[in-house]
């Protein structure tokens, strides 16, 4: 049962904030509805106020230039950015993790700033943007600020949004040369939030010989997306190959700290972080060699 | 001349429209005037003596018009098995006594859902906790806290089945097999949750419109618990989202919002919300499962032992069949010599378990099934051919149970073996598996006690030819409603669109025990062939004196047509006749009765589908993950009546069996279910649907109408022993415990590995 609230919908970012600010004692931002809802419904969240930010058109965007990269707008669904030619062109791994993101009835409401700012580490877009190296972009009242996206995440449900504060826009870096992105979450039935996911990028050096850069970044295996960063440094200035990335997937589950849940045991999912970080950094591998 | 006109072809439900175009009222739809909203307050403990319940603070809040207790009730104990008034032993709304999280302990009504929410919290129970026990292992050994005074050990009900020499089976068995089985639990998950709104009138009546798959036992079972006559209540379910079983007995929402609609003389809505579905309703039930099988080197089956011991729950519910049933059914569908059954319902402080689609058969076919084909590979024979030399067939006498009529088995193993065929040689890390299956056409056992025929129909002709049908059968998505249209079209030798059907009042329908145990189209369906049949023979009594045949048994209509069987061209129009024929009855329409009651049928039912299905899947190695890939079933379901009411039950059925298998379950902590909620409950959805493909092999069963028998149930059984042997022929590994998630395979993977 839902608890009553006063219901306030913004149609500009400045309304947005100013309303944040008025309702400072007790509000809910919510935009697709699709997280919040289900924590109104089982009572654990009872806003006084929810403010309704779906009709702020200026929050609903896709933007790409080759200097600074793919600039989306906090309240584009998901389904905007599975259909994006732009992002299909240069960031081709979200689209693919947006296709095996929850349902379509649930990609055509839900949103990428409300898959963030609910910080769900079994979230997907998570472990793909930090290994992206994206930046979120928040607002308040009084200040706009920048914070890379692997600082955003604070504990589970728990972000570093304050209290006025919106999230705008997540901003994604060019990527650098001969580097790619590969994600795969594993769940027991399509669409459904993963019991573990790995996201992982690497950039190779111009001969395409050596590993020169990467990012692991695991999904539902920590109370936060987190990087599995001594994993990353046994990949950085080596030559991958089948060992090295067994070993490598066998670091990044050492360095998980997963629970144990009806939906999997600690175990079974330190095995997977294990299993999928080698799969997917060997796709990464792979597809950066051909990358340009 | 076709044989039929109407049976046979693919006929799109009669309510299609109505539903699609949202006109179809639920229950969940109905709005009186001046109707409260009712609530129900549930016990946070599994086992707690109530000490002290005080309403006086809900009673003041604003807006709350009435908070009943048990004190409030006429403190009777009910239960569907009303023949045994032991297994009466649910109340409903608790007065001394809790003994799952979820029983009711108070109900309000009050002007909207708010209020009677924020009442609820301001009941105060004082309860003094009670130790609890949460599994049958535990809670039938000595010393466990008991649930109920009149069951030692919390033993509820005890079955025991045998024929032949079990013993001698197995000292003359060449080889002997034992395996422990889990059966997990599983929700019914109905679109509409169950819901009612009851209106009582100072003249004494009471009205419920609820989502029932039996407004007869629904009217039956409120008036001996409200202490009114049986017809002073009347109960409306034109509509019903979903059954699965879950809808048949009493529920919290129709006695609370009765009774409290009997304290105020106003219309009272209650409708569970979804964690109240999951938590507080009823649900398949959880069985520990001891199977010895004794066989020759051969493959010919000799002795078979089963034990079990179910996971009652608080209450008795329908618990009763299915612990019969499964024992049954874990025979099915084999000769065995010899077998022996021994059943133990066990109570535990959980939320009562009861029927659900398959009624204790899909539990006892994955444990049969899947030690089949370990049976099988330990003797190097082919899981078909063990399964085809052992296979029941027609004519079969399963002593002291059952005589098997109709049985298409054989020919069912033969297409799922041509078509195993035709899959070639499968990828690595793929299987398939099979699972042989077989169920009842609705139950003979008259455990309700019912003075009535158990299904019947009544059929008024108008001046247009028109047909009013007047069943009791309940239509709650299966498509009975359909179905019994056909039949009385195709009886009559009218057009399916002549059919007017009226059915959900128990004010105007003639009684009928309900959509459960796969009944309606067998037994509803002899009712309305019946009553058709009758009429026919009124109206070609008229034709007779026009035509002038040779005796009236050379008549027949069909398709709107009398004529002399032997020159069909010979006729007359139906309509033509009817009009004349009510104007000679002094225009009384022509009004015939049927009905059908099993007899001298053995113990279970007067026929019994059979069927082989094949479930492919491939297994990651690595992970334990399964993928399911196609799913084929050969259906012995004797005439088919609607081809495409088959199909949905197909589809249905597959998806409910296979979320069975793999991804459904109810864990629980201390009684204390951990997953009431759509997102942690995982249902197969549609993109997790493998291909599926159903053969149909008609045979005629002679006891069902035209030759019918079900196509509802069954369809639920044999998934999960598929699935289990296809991981099997995969991996090489075997899972005794459903759900079969990934884990569990990946575990079993690394176990192997180690040997
Ligand atoms: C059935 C189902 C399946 C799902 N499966 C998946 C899945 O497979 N993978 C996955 O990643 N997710 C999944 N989800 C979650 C869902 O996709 C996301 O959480 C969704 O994108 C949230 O977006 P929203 O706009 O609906 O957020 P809302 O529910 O409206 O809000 C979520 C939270 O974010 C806050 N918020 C929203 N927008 C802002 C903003 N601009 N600034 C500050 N705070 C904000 C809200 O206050 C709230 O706390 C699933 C959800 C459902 C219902």
């Amino acid at each position: 049962m839902i608890h009553n609230f006063n219901y306030r919908r913004a149609t500009s970012v400045e309304e947005t904030l100013g309303l944040l600010e008025k309702c400072k004692e007790d509000y809910k931002i919510i935009c697709g509805g699709q997280s919040l809802l289900i924590l109104m419904r089982q009572g654990l969240v009872a806003p006084e106020n929810l403010i309704d930010i779906k009709s702020v058109k200026e929050m609903s965007y896709i933007d790409y230039d080759p200097k600074n990269g793919l600039k989306i707008g906090a309240a584009t669904i998901h389904r905007e950015i599975e259909k994006s030619p732009l992002i299909k062109k240069y960031y081709p791994v979200l689209v693919e993790m947006e296709k095996n993101l929850a349902s379509v009835q649930t990609r055509n409401w839900g949103t990428i700033g409300g898959n963030l700012a609910h910080g769900d580490p079994a979230g997907d877009p998570g472990p793909i943007l930090i290994a992206s190296n994206a930046t979120v972009k928040m607002a308040s009242l009084e200040r706009e600020r920048i914070l890379p996206l692997e600082d955003f995440f604070i504990d589970i449900f728990e972000t570093a949004l304050e209290e006025g504060e919106l999230l705008t826009e997540i901003q994604l870096p060019i990527l650098p040369k001969k580097t790619a992105v590969a994600y795969e979450k594993f769940s027991i039935i399509k669409n459904q939030q993963g019991i573990v996911s790995v996201a992982v990028s690497i950039t190779i050096d111009e001969d395409a010989v050596k590993c020169k850069d990467a990012r692991i970044v695991l999904g539902a295996a920590a109370a936060i997306p987190l990087r599995a960063k001594e994993a990353e440094q046994m990949l950085i200035g080596k030559k991958i190959d089948t060992k090295l990335l067994a070993s490598v997937g066998k670091k990044a589950s050492e360095e998980s700290d997963p629970v144990s849940d009806i939906h999997a045991t600690e175990t079974y999912r330190r095995f997977l972080v294990k299993t999928l970080t080698t799969k997917v950094a060997k796709k990464a591998w792979e597809l950066a060699k051909a990358a340009n | 001349m076709k044989k039929y006109t109407v049976i046979n072809t693919p006929v799109h439900n009669i309510d299609g429209i109505a539903k699609i175009t949202g006109r179809a009222k639920y229950t969940f739809d109905i709005t009186l005037p001046r109707m409260l909203h009712g609530k129900i307050l549930r016990s946070s403990y599994p086992h707690a003596e109530i000490l002290n319940i005080d309403t006086s603070k809900a009673e003041r809040l604003k807006g709350v018009k009435a908070v009943l207790t048990g004190k409030d009730t006429l403190g009777l104990k009910q239960g569907i098995w009303r023949r045994f008034k032991e297994l009466c032993d649910e109340e409903i709304l608790a007065r001394d006594k809790v003994r799952y999280i979820g029983e009711p302990v108070a109900t309000v009504a009050a002007i909207d859902e708010d209020t009677a929410e924020e009442a609820l919290d301001l009941i105060e129970v004082e309860y003094k906790p009670l130790p609890g026990v949460f599994e049958p292992l535990e809670a039938i050994k000595e010393g466990a806290p008991q649930l109920h005074e009149q069951a030692e050990r919390n033993i509820n009900v005890t079955r025991h089945i045998e024929w032949g020499d079990v013993d001698d089976g197995f000292q003359k068995a060449d080889y002997v097999r034992e395996d422990w089985f889990r059966c997990s639990s599983q929700a019914h998950v109905c679109m509409e949750t169950h819901c009612a709104v009851a209106d009582y009138t100072p003249e004494g009546k009471l009205t419920v419109y609820t989502s029932t798959q039996s407004h007869y036992y629904i009217k039956v079972l409120l008036a001996e618990i409200l202490g009114l006559r049986e017809n002073d209540v009347r109960v409306i379910s034109r509509y019903t989202g979903g059954g699965f079983g879950s809808k048949f007995e009493l529920d919290s929402a129709q006695f609370c919002s009765s009774l409290l609609s009997m304290k105020l003389c106003q219309p009272v809505k209650i409708v569970l919300s979804r964690e109240e579905e999951f938590t507080a309703t009823k649900r398949r039930t959880p069985m520990f499962y001891y199977v010895r099988s004794g066989v020759k080197k051969d493959g010919t089956f000799l002795a078979k032992e089963a034990r079990v011991f179910t996971e009652g729950g608080a209450y008795t519910a329908m618990g009763a069949t299915a612990l019969y049933l499964t024992g049954f059914f874990q025979s099915f569908p084999y000769v065995w010599p010899s077998y022996r059954y021994d059943g133990y319902r066990v109570y535990t402080n959980t939320a009562p378990t009861s029927a659900m689609r398959g009624f204790g058969a899909p539990q006892a076919t994955f444990c049969a099934e899947t030690q089949i084909d370990l049976i099988a590979d330990e003797l190097g024979i082919d899981p078909i051919e063990i399964r085809r030399k052992n296979a029941m067939y027609p004519g079969y006498e399963v002593p002291g149970q059952a005589t098997i009529q109709s049985c298409g088995l054989d020919q069912c193993l033969d297409k799922i073996d041509g078509w195993i065929k035709s899959r070639g040689e499968l990828p690595r890390h793929r299987g398939i598996g099979i699972a042989a299956y077989g169920f009842m056409s609705g139950g003979i056992f008259n455990w309700f006690d019912t003075p009535y025929a158990f299904s019947s129909a009544v059929i008024q002709i108008n001046i247009d030819g028109k047909v009013d049908l007047f069943v009791g059968s309940q239509d709650m998505g299966q498509g009975s409603n359909t179905t019994m249209a056909m039949i009385c079209a195709e009886e009559l030798g009218v057009k399916f669109e002549d059919i007017r059907l009226h059915m959900g009042d128990t004010e105007n329908c003639p009684v009928d025990l309900g959509a459960w145990g796969s009944r309606e189209t067998l037994m509803q369906g002899n009712a309305v062939k019946m009553a058709a049949s009758k009429a026919k023979q009124q109206i070609l009594e008229f034709a007779t004196a026009k035509l002038s045949p040779n005796i009236v048994y050379d008549l027949d209509i069909k398709d709107g047509w009398i004529h002399l069987i032997a020159r069909p061209e010979r006729g007359l129009s139906y309509y033509d006749v009817v009009k004349e024929a009510i104007r000679g009855k002094e225009g009384q329409p022509i009004i015939a009765r049927g009905h059908y009651t099993p007899h001298r049928k053995g113990m279970i039912s007067p026929a019994y589908s059979f069927g082989v299905q094949a479930v492919e899947a491939d297994v990651d190695p690595e992970t334990g993950k399964i993928t399911l890939k196609n799913c084929v079933t050969a259906h012995d379901c004797g005439q088919v009546i609607n081809p495409l009411g088959v199909k949905g039950q197909l589809e249905g059925a597959m998806a409910m069996a296979a979320g069975y298998g793999f991804t459904e379950d109810l864990p629980m902590d201390e009684g204390k279910i951990l997953n009431p909620n759509l997102v942690d409950y995982m249902l197969l959805r549609a993109t997790e649907m493998p291909e599926t493909e159903v053969m149909e092999v008609e045979t005629y069963e002679p006891e069902g109408p035209f030759g019918a028998k079900e196509a509802g149930e069954g369809l639920t059984n044999p998934t999960a022993g598929a699935l289990s042997n296809a991981v099997f022929h995969a991996t090489g590994i075997s899972i005794k415990n459903l759900p079969i998630t990934p884990e569990k395979v990946f575990n079993a993977l690394k176990e192997k590995k180690k040997k």
